[in-house]
């Protein structure tokens, strides 16, 4: 464990710039990162092609771009120019969203889109809210202990160091950390705002203990990255660089190490050679046009609903249902965590729009209490929704009208928290494909839900403690909307392939030259917010390939090692 | 301009707010969208004549607009189903959006002709208003659709036309964009010296 905060000392920083330097290459426009970018021809068998340049996908580039493997990184949308194209407004940030067409369905249909998932260089986390807790030790292992949801095939030392590094390179600032596996963070905590204040104050005066973080935002000099100027608006995209995401934390270091980010192409299908069952590479489209990468690896990591989806639409003849599908997990298990949202009404001026929206958070109520009805738990956390996610909240509450106009000229005055509550994996909550196709032919996912009564029983809970905070700091009134967040699972993590589809270090079972590096893997959720989970599982498969220590992964040639300029 | 609202539907609360005015402090690509939106609406073209005049009036009431001037909803609206930019969801008992706004129009028109005789751009405010509640109080079908549904999608699409607009952030005491400048005075009870006060700060919501 670190010492105390702050301890980003002059060694700290140099040896995260020796593992990844992309702090110090920003901005990511500057003719020194994009221009120099390695291309790639078609033709060319690389040694890992990866679809999705998100949390998970942009951690495996970097490191094994680190490691001397040719890689192409396949994304979908667009390659980010923050100053040009992320404006500091809500309506104005839907292109950041996954807004292809995705049909909902089952007993709690799943809003998408600005509610979870994300497109272009960077991924859901260009504009996610930016707590970055760690798993505790009891999430790797709900089925012994608790006798619900799955055991991973690994354990919390697994991934520990990988958090520890992630933890540096993003960076987090917060206080020290009581929960799960005591630890410290490696910047201070950020100055909070009126709703920080409000939990704070609220969580004191009912016994209930809160900290200030866990977030992905630099508190302090840190490469190129500029200070926070507490705007609120991180959910459009950090347009001052101070807030993480991959973009600028880990994608500038892979470019440098010639990776080559492949921007607007999108990968339809994965191709594996039926006599060898060794995958091939990667179909995509760019600009209209079909192409079809070679590589010697593949790995895919697309999000919880584009993974699964590409699977699916990735049959052929050994795999009839889906590629890596022979035992039907592929779309299954797949979670949300409810994420009930409890506004509380001041007299004084919350304005709860100040200051990053993620701000304090409580575990308190994370691990099984035995004298609850329910298994497991949730965390709290602020929330700080701008107004039109706000006029959303009080249309939710059934206003409309001149009704909705007057509750929102309140605006200022509410808090709002927001919870996490660690719903159980379900076989029948999948992504399948849908008879509706997108432009380019490819059918689109088609998403089910439905709540089991232990999540029914959490959310309940979750709503009557942060009704009891948001009192106890002294508001008047309260209203709680039923939400959901955090998409993981689909493509589960299990010890065999008769219980999911890959292994522990994310290849699947089936074809030993394909892996899965994004949240999909999870095969429970915890009630932590998932990117740094994500990401420090990217890092330690990146590392285990890296090590060769699985026997079937196809190593980089000497050749390619040789061309890498660097 | 000041968007009329009575002070007894929260009008008024923050005298002197103008969120445009504030526009040197913003950074370039934020300021010619928000600009954009105080600029000429677009025109409309995805809703025919008939049409369009029933959704400006449906999308009016479900934000309360009564009065010049207003935010362009219809133009809004229309732009986004125009261009198809959709939340990226929809319900699988709903058609996509488009066609669920066309057929809401021509549904709740035919609904205010079998109340009232008359269309539904034609009827009072007050007949307007007991028609779209009818619809909201809805429980299972409306025409064919499910209410609960269609009525969220209705409010997802007047709220984020609505609370877009920088004359409805000037009603709510929201200052807008915040880039470069940011905030430096953070807290409860605490503002920046170009946040206004709530003139009525003991309104209950
Ligand atoms: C509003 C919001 C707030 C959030 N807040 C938090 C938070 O505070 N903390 C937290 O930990 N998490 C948060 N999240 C969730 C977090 O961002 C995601 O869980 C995480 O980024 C998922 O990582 P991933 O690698 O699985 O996918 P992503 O990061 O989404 O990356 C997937 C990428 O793959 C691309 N892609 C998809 N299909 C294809 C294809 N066929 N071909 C090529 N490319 C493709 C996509 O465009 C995308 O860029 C939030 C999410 C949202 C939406
Ligand atoms: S509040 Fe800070 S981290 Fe969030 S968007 Fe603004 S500058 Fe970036």
């Amino acid at each position: 464990m670190r010492g105390p905060n702050p301890l980003t000392t002059a060694r700290t920083l140099a040896s995260i710039k020796a593992r990844n330097e992309s702090a110090w290459l920003l901005p990511v426009s500057s003719p020194d990162v994009t221009e120099r970018m390695r291309r790639y021809e078609d033709d060319d068998e690389v040694d890992l092609v990866i679809v999705g340049c998100g949390a998970g996908g942009s951690t495996v580039a970097q490191r094994l771009a680190r490691e001397g493997w040719s890689v192409v990184v396949l994304e979908a949308g667009p390659f980010w120019e923050p100053e040009r194209d992320w404006v500091s407004d809500e309506a104005g940030s839907h292109h950041l969203y996954w807004t292809e067409p995705r049909v909902i369905d089952g007993e709690d249909p799943v809003p998408l889109g600005s509610n979870n998932s994300g497109r272009g260089v960077g991924g859901s986390m260009v504009h996610f809210a930016g707590y970055a807790p760690r798993l505790h030790p009891s999430d790797f292992h709900t089925d012994t202990l608790d006798g619900v949801g799955a055991d991973w095939p690994l354990d919390y030392e697994d991934l520990r160091p990988y958090y520890e590094d992630m933890e540096e390179e993003l960076p987090v600032a917060g206080q020290d950390w009581p929960w799960g596996e005591p630890h410290s963070y490696p910047h201070s905590p950020h100055p909070v705002g009126g709703n920080g204040e409000v939990f704070l104050r609220g969580a004191e005066n009912c016994g209930i203990e809160a900290r200030v973080g866990p977030v992905a935002i630099a508190n302090g000099r840190f490469g190129h990255r500029r200070h926070c100027i507490y705007r609120g608006f991180c959910l459009q995209g950090c347009k001052v660089d101070a807030k993480a995401s991959p973009l600028i934390t880990h994608v500038p270091d892979a470019i440098v190490h010639g990776a080559e980010i492949r921007a607007n192409s999108t990968a339809t299908r994965i191709e594996v050679d039926e006599r060898t069952g060794l995958a091939t590479g990667v179909h995509f489209v760019h600009g209209g046009v079909e192409r079809f990468q070679r590589a010697r690896n593949v790995a895919v990591a697309a999000y919880s609903i584009e993974t699964p989806r590409l699977l699916l639409n990735s049959s052929s003849q050994r795999f009839p249902n889906g590629l890596c599908n022979d035992f039907d997990f592929v779309g299954r298990y797949l979670m949300v965590q409810g994420a009930p949202q409890t506004g509380g009404r001041f007299e004084d001026e919350v304005r709860m729009y100040k200051a990053p929206p993620p701000e304090v958070s409580t575990e308190q109520f994370y691990e099984t209490d035995p004298s609850k009805p329910y298994k497991r738990g949730f965390s709290i956390q602020t929330v700080s929704p701008l107004p039109i996610t706000w006029a959303e909240h009080i249309a939710a509450q059934g206003h409309w009208g001149r009704d909705l106009r007057r509750r929102m000229s309140d605006f200022v005055h509410w808090a709002c928290l927001g919870a996490l509550c660690e719903f159980l994996p379900l076989p029948e909550n999948r992504v399948t494909l849908d008879s509706e196709k997108d432009r380019r032919g490819m059918p689109v996912a088609h998403v089910t839900y439905s709540r089991g009564g232990n999540d029914k029983r959490l959310m309940k809970a979750a709503q009557e403690t942060m009704e009891q905070i948001l009192h106890a700091a002294g508001a008047s009134e309260v209203m709680t909307i039923q939400r959901y967040a955090h998409l993981v699972g689909g493509a589960r993590m299990a010890a065999d392939e008769e219980h999911g589809v890959v292994d522990a270090d994310c290849r699947t079972f089936a074809v030993p030259n394909l892996f899965i590096t994004d949240g999909s893997v999870f095969p429970t959720q915890g009630s932590a917010n998932p990117a740094l989970t994500i990401m420090a599982l990217a890092a330690r498969t990146a590392a285990r390939l890296a090590a060769g220590a699985r026997q079937g992964v196809r190593r980089p040639t000497e050749a390619f090692t040789l061309q890498k300029e660097s | 301009m000041t968007l009329p609202l009575p002070e007894d539907d929260g009008g008024g609360r923050f005298p002197g707010l103008r969120t445009l005015e504030l526009r040197d402090h913003w950074d370039e690509a934020t300021s010619s969208l928000i600009l954009s939106r105080v600029g000429r609406p677009p025109d409309v073209c995805f809703f025919n004549a008939e049409e369009e005049g029933i959704a400006a009036a449906m999308l009016d009431q479900l934000v309360g607009q009564e009065g010049e001037p207003r935010v362009p909803l219809v133009n809004v609206v229309d732009a986004r189903l125009a261009a198809g930019e959709t939340d990226g969801w929809r319900y699988a008992d709903l058609p996509e959006d488009g066609e669920v706004w066309r057929r809401s129009v021509r549904f709740i028109d035919e609904d205010a002709r079998e109340r009232y005789g008359v269309g539904f751009a034609d009827a009072t405010a007050a007949q307007q208003e007991a028609v779209l509640e009818a619809v909201h109080r809805t429980e299972g079908q409306w025409h064919g659709m499910p209410a609960g549904h269609v009525w969220n999608l209705w409010l997802r699409y007047a709220c984020t036309a609505f609370y877009a607009h920088p004359w409805a952030w000037d009603e709510i005491g929201f200052p807008g964009p915040a880039y470069p400048r940011g905030y430096s005075n953070l807290g409860v009870g605490r503002r920046e010296h170009f946040e206004v006060r709530d003139a009525h700060p003991g309104e209950q919501a």
